[in-house]
């Protein structure tokens, strides 16, 4: 049974299948549900990942069930909307997902759906209700959806191609660096000679799902990436190389010569390609180092986040940049066989040096690990503001949710991610040590 | 019978024929409110909009040394976040319920939790608020809370929403309302009348509470601000106070009757003080209300006197505005903009109901055919009839104004600008005259395709809103 939480960030299954569909380019969600549902979604994730609001507004359709719906079945009131819908509201590809009134009720969704293909109308649904999990349950349950549901509409599959990559788990407004993310991944993939399927975020539609079959390789960046993974291995032999973090700074270079190796590319190409991306890091390193040693960067510090964010940015911190990972918080419930995988490797970071990792998603015990840690610098999400003003410590919000950053297409993964979190990082250090910053 | 022994109020549908969906020239919708039956309309295409909870939320938020628990799903609490966001000091949580939950119940869970929240926080009150699952499941939240008010000596207040049996999310308010002052009656000894006066503050922005509250002090009033900001104690204080003043004549409606009614506490009727004008006059009723008319008087010609000066040249003269709020905003704001020379191209208003009578009435003498529509949340029709209109201006509160800007219009959000009393009319003043002078935002956003179908603005805007077939 599921304790309560208190200031919850991981919102519910019902959001996160709305920010995945939101994500992708001509897809429509079309909400069935009581008419609050979308409007929580836009107050309660949307509004506070520093710019990811697709449409404007909430998401531009919902059924809004009444109490006649609860009563006596909504499934008719679903069937109008979704016809209205296809006529109002331009989309390559409508995305029923349901919330906890319409599954309590019983509505037959499937039903509605073939009702819609039956009129040539390309839609697929997802029984989302916010009672089934969190958003990273229902990021499952709209890939799934997707992975499933889009060879019934679109049948041809094409060949292979041995050089397409999809790449899965990143979770988007979840990660609220998921643009940035993504668009480096890509980058450093194209940079060894690869095509990047990122699925979501500019330029990704339906034409990026459609080839999932094809991809030669799923590239796997979280915990919540393994399912769809398994799921086109199983359907089409898609190999897949799983990775627990993002990769940041060097890590990303490890990535990159096991990609080689896996699939047969020029192995020279792709050490050119990360001398050359090394090379700059190790400048950008070089170049602060007066004001590194100066303000006193180096410090113990506690990081708040998923588990791919907290293990991509320790660790870069930890083995290239001389922090002390003091209190890691884990908040995005990894499944329990990966807790003690996470726990050893994070404690790992910095031999000899004692790190707690604690798994939690409730405000007030995350704030008091962070509190009894004692880190001079608290990299987290706006929830733990409160708790580095009272320590007196610098702080950089990093994680869901962000109240005090615009976040467009800046990222932490990768070489570049790497530059942009010494600028972060340090520039918060600096504005803090010289006082501009009265946390 | 005490309208406070019912578990919930009955939603402003039934009290006062709220409508959520209309479209139609003022004249129309005066002339249809002046009859005895208002039919019901409904969308056969809807986008979200807020409802019950959500306006609980906004209450609670702004209530001190509280706990809100939401006893749900988790994502009925995510939009607890934005009001950490925005400096609510509620502490939030949601009791979490999973599938299992919904079927077999989970007063178990319920207790647990406030049990370990009152250990954690011992505030002054814990409000459980419900919602679809808990009302579809008709969980039993009332024994959990009886049982632990005399365990834990807490004030433990159930609040009945449920997302569906209103159509209007302005039921919300009066819920929480009615739910606050259910408890007190219970918990409260008849005091003598004392000397104060309630401003009936309901889900305001800070600033526009603090400014209406020092105009009424300079009165020589001494003030209970409810619900905002406010603690229990201070509700104990204002069943016995001389009157109540509402700060909107909407949002507290059901607050201002109740106190009246229960506790013979007379509301003064005054609409908002929006406006220099507008402002002047809800001084001076309250003032003539209260025995201090010439104070108010004075008060008014020096503030009055002061803004006209700060505002030196600035009028809206030839400026088309389009006027998109909640309904006793919008109709105030309306008001402002006149007096600033303005003309009002169209309103959009959140609901429509008996309450705006008066204003229906005197909009249909003057203007018969300015259009009035109704819609919380509703952007495909408003772009739409925005388009045709093609405002050189545009004021709301929505969380659409990102596909208002779409449009290219300049758009002036009064979400968080404070606009009450005088220095409102300069604030919002400086606002439009920065909106006005440059729109060269509003031409890249522009750029971006809109969310419809062109099909769609060929229909008439009203073409998904229809009679309710009972």
């Amino acid at each position: 049974m599921a304790h309560h939480v208190e200031g919850s960030r991981n919102s519910c299954a019902q959001h996160g299948a709305l920010q995945l569909f939101e994500s992708i380019e001509g897809v429509i969600p079309v909400i069935h549900s009581t008419s609050g549902c979308g409007v929580q979604h836009y107050l309660g994730v949307t509004r506070l990942t520093g710019g990811n609001d697709p449409f404007g507004s909430p998401p531009v359709s919902s059924s809004n069930i009444a109490e006649k719906h609860v009563v006596f079945g909504g499934s008719s009131r679903l069937r109008e909307q979704l016809k209205n819908t296809v006529k109002v509201v331009r989309g390559d590809l409508y995305a029923i997902v349901t919330g906890c009134s319409t599954e309590m009720v019983g509505d037959d969704i499937a039903a509605m759906t073939k009702e819609g293909r039956d009129q040539d109308w390309p839609v697929i649904y997802a029984n989302t209700p916010g009672f089934s999990g969190d958003v990273h349950n229902g990021y499952h349950l709209a890939v799934k959806a997707l992975i499933e549901q889009l060879p019934g509409i679109w049948q041809s599959i094409g060949e292979k191609q041995s050089r397409l990559v999809n790449v899965w788990g990143i979770i988007p407004n979840q990660d609220p660096f998921w643009r940035g993310n993504l668009n480096e991944l890509g980058r450093l993939l194209e940079g060894i000679g690869l095509v990047p399927n990122l699925l979501i975020g500019s330029g990704q539609g339906i034409a990026s799902w459609k080839q999932l079959p094809e991809a030669a390789i799923n590239l796997v960046v979280s915990p919540w990436g393994e399912l769809p993974a398994r799921m086109l291995e199983e359907l089409y032999s898609t190999p897949s190389i799983q990775l627990q973090g993002l990769p940041v700074g060097s890590e990303a270079g490890i990535l990159l010569r096991s990609l080689t190796e896996q699939l047969g590319l020029d192995p020279l190409r792709t050490e050119l390609f990360i001398n050359r991306e090394e090379a700059l890091l190790n400048h950008q390193f070089a170049r602060l180092a007066d004001s590194y040693y100066r303000a006193g960067f180096q410090r113990e510090f506690a990081l708040v986040g998923e588990s791919s964010q907290v293990v991509g940015i320790s660790e870069f911190l930890g083995k290239y940049f001389g922090l002390l990972p003091r209190s890691l918080v884990i908040t995005d419930n990894p499944p329990d066989i990966l807790r003690e995988a996470l726990i050893s490797r994070l404690s790992a970071i910095v031999p000899g040096y004692d790190t707690e990792v604690i798994f939690s998603e409730d405000r007030s015990e995350i704030t008091d690990v962070v509190r009894k840690g004692g880190a001079q610098l608290i990299l987290a999400s706006s929830l733990e503001l409160d708790v580095a003003v009272e320590s007196g410590v610098p702080f950089l919000a990093v994680s869901f949710p962000l109240a005090d950053r615009i976040v467009l297409d800046r990222g932490y993964a990768g070489y570049r991610g790497a530059t942009a979190l010494l600028e972060d990082i340090g520039s918060a250090l600096l504005a803090f040590s010289n006082g501009r910053y009265a946390c | 019978m005490s309208p406070l022994r019912a578990k919930a109020p009955r939603s402003r549908e039934k009290r006062l024929d709220t409508l959520g969906a209309w479209l139609g020239p003022v004249s129309a919708a005066s002339t249809e409110f002046a009859g005895d039956e208002i039919a019901q309309r409904i969308r056969t295409f809807s986008q979200s909009s807020h409802d019950d909870l959500l306006f609980a939320l906004r209450i609670l938020a702004g209530i001190r040394d509280s706990v809100t628990l939401v006893h749900g799903p988790r994502g009925c609490a995510a939009a607890g976040l934005n009001h950490i966001a925005a400096g609510s000091n509620t502490r939030w949580a949601v009791t979490n319920l999973d599938e299992r939950d919904t079927i077999m119940g989970a007063d178990s869970k319920l207790r647990k939790s406030v049990v370990a929240l009152y250990h954690r926080y011992h505030p002054a009150v814990v409000f459980i608020v419900g919602n679809p699952v808990t009302a579809i499941n008709n969980d039993d939240i009332q024994s959990v809370v009886e049982e632990l008010r005399e365990e834990l000596k807490l004030p433990i207040i159930p609040v009945y929403v449920t997302g569906f049996s209103s159509r209007n999310a302005v039921s919300g308010y009066d819920t929480v309302l009615h739910s606050l002052l259910k408890y007190l009656s219970g918990h409260i000894v008849p005091t003598l009348k004392n000397e104060t006066v309630n401003l009936l503050s309901v889900a305001e922005h800070p600033q526009d509470r603090k400014e209406a509250q020092e105009l009424i002090e300079q009165l020589g009033i001494e003030l209970n601000v409810i619900p905002d900001d406010s603690t229990i104690d201070v509700f104990r204080l204002a069943v016995a106070a001389r009157a109540s003043i509402p700060l909107s004549p909407d949002a507290p409606e059901y607050l201002g009757a109740i106190l009246h009614k229960i506790y013979g506490v007379p509301l003064i009727d005054v609409l908002r003080p929006v406006g220099i004008e507008g402002t002047g006059r809800w001084l001076k009723s309250i003032a003539a209300f209260l025995g201090k008319k010439d104070v108010a008087e004075e008060l008014h010609g020096s503030k009055a006197a002061e803004t006209v000066r700060q505002l030196g040249d600035f009028s809206l003269k030839g400026v088309k505005t389009y006027i998109s709020l909640s309904s006793a905003n919008a109709f105030s704001v309306l008001e402002l903009v006149e007096e600033l020379g303005g003309e009002v191209a169209g309103l959009t208003i959140t609901h429509l109901d008996r309450l705006h009578v008066r204003h229906l009435d005197e909009l249909a003498a003057r203007h018969p055919s300015l259009q009035i529509h109704v819609s919380d949340g509703q952007a495909f029709e408003e772009i739409s009839i925005l388009r045709k209109l093609a405002p050189d201006l545009y004021l709301g509160d929505s969380t659409h104004l990102g596909q208002v800007a779409r449009i290219g219009i300049p758009v002036v959000s009064l979400e968080s600008l404070a606009i009450v009393g005088y220095r409102g009319v300069v604030r919002l003043v400086r606002r439009l005259k920065t909106a006005l002078a440059n729109n060269s935002y509003g031409h890249s956003v522009g750029k971006i395709n809109s969310a419809y179908q062109d099909e769609w603005f060929r229909r008439s805007h009203n073409w998904h809103i229809k009679q309710e077939v009972k």
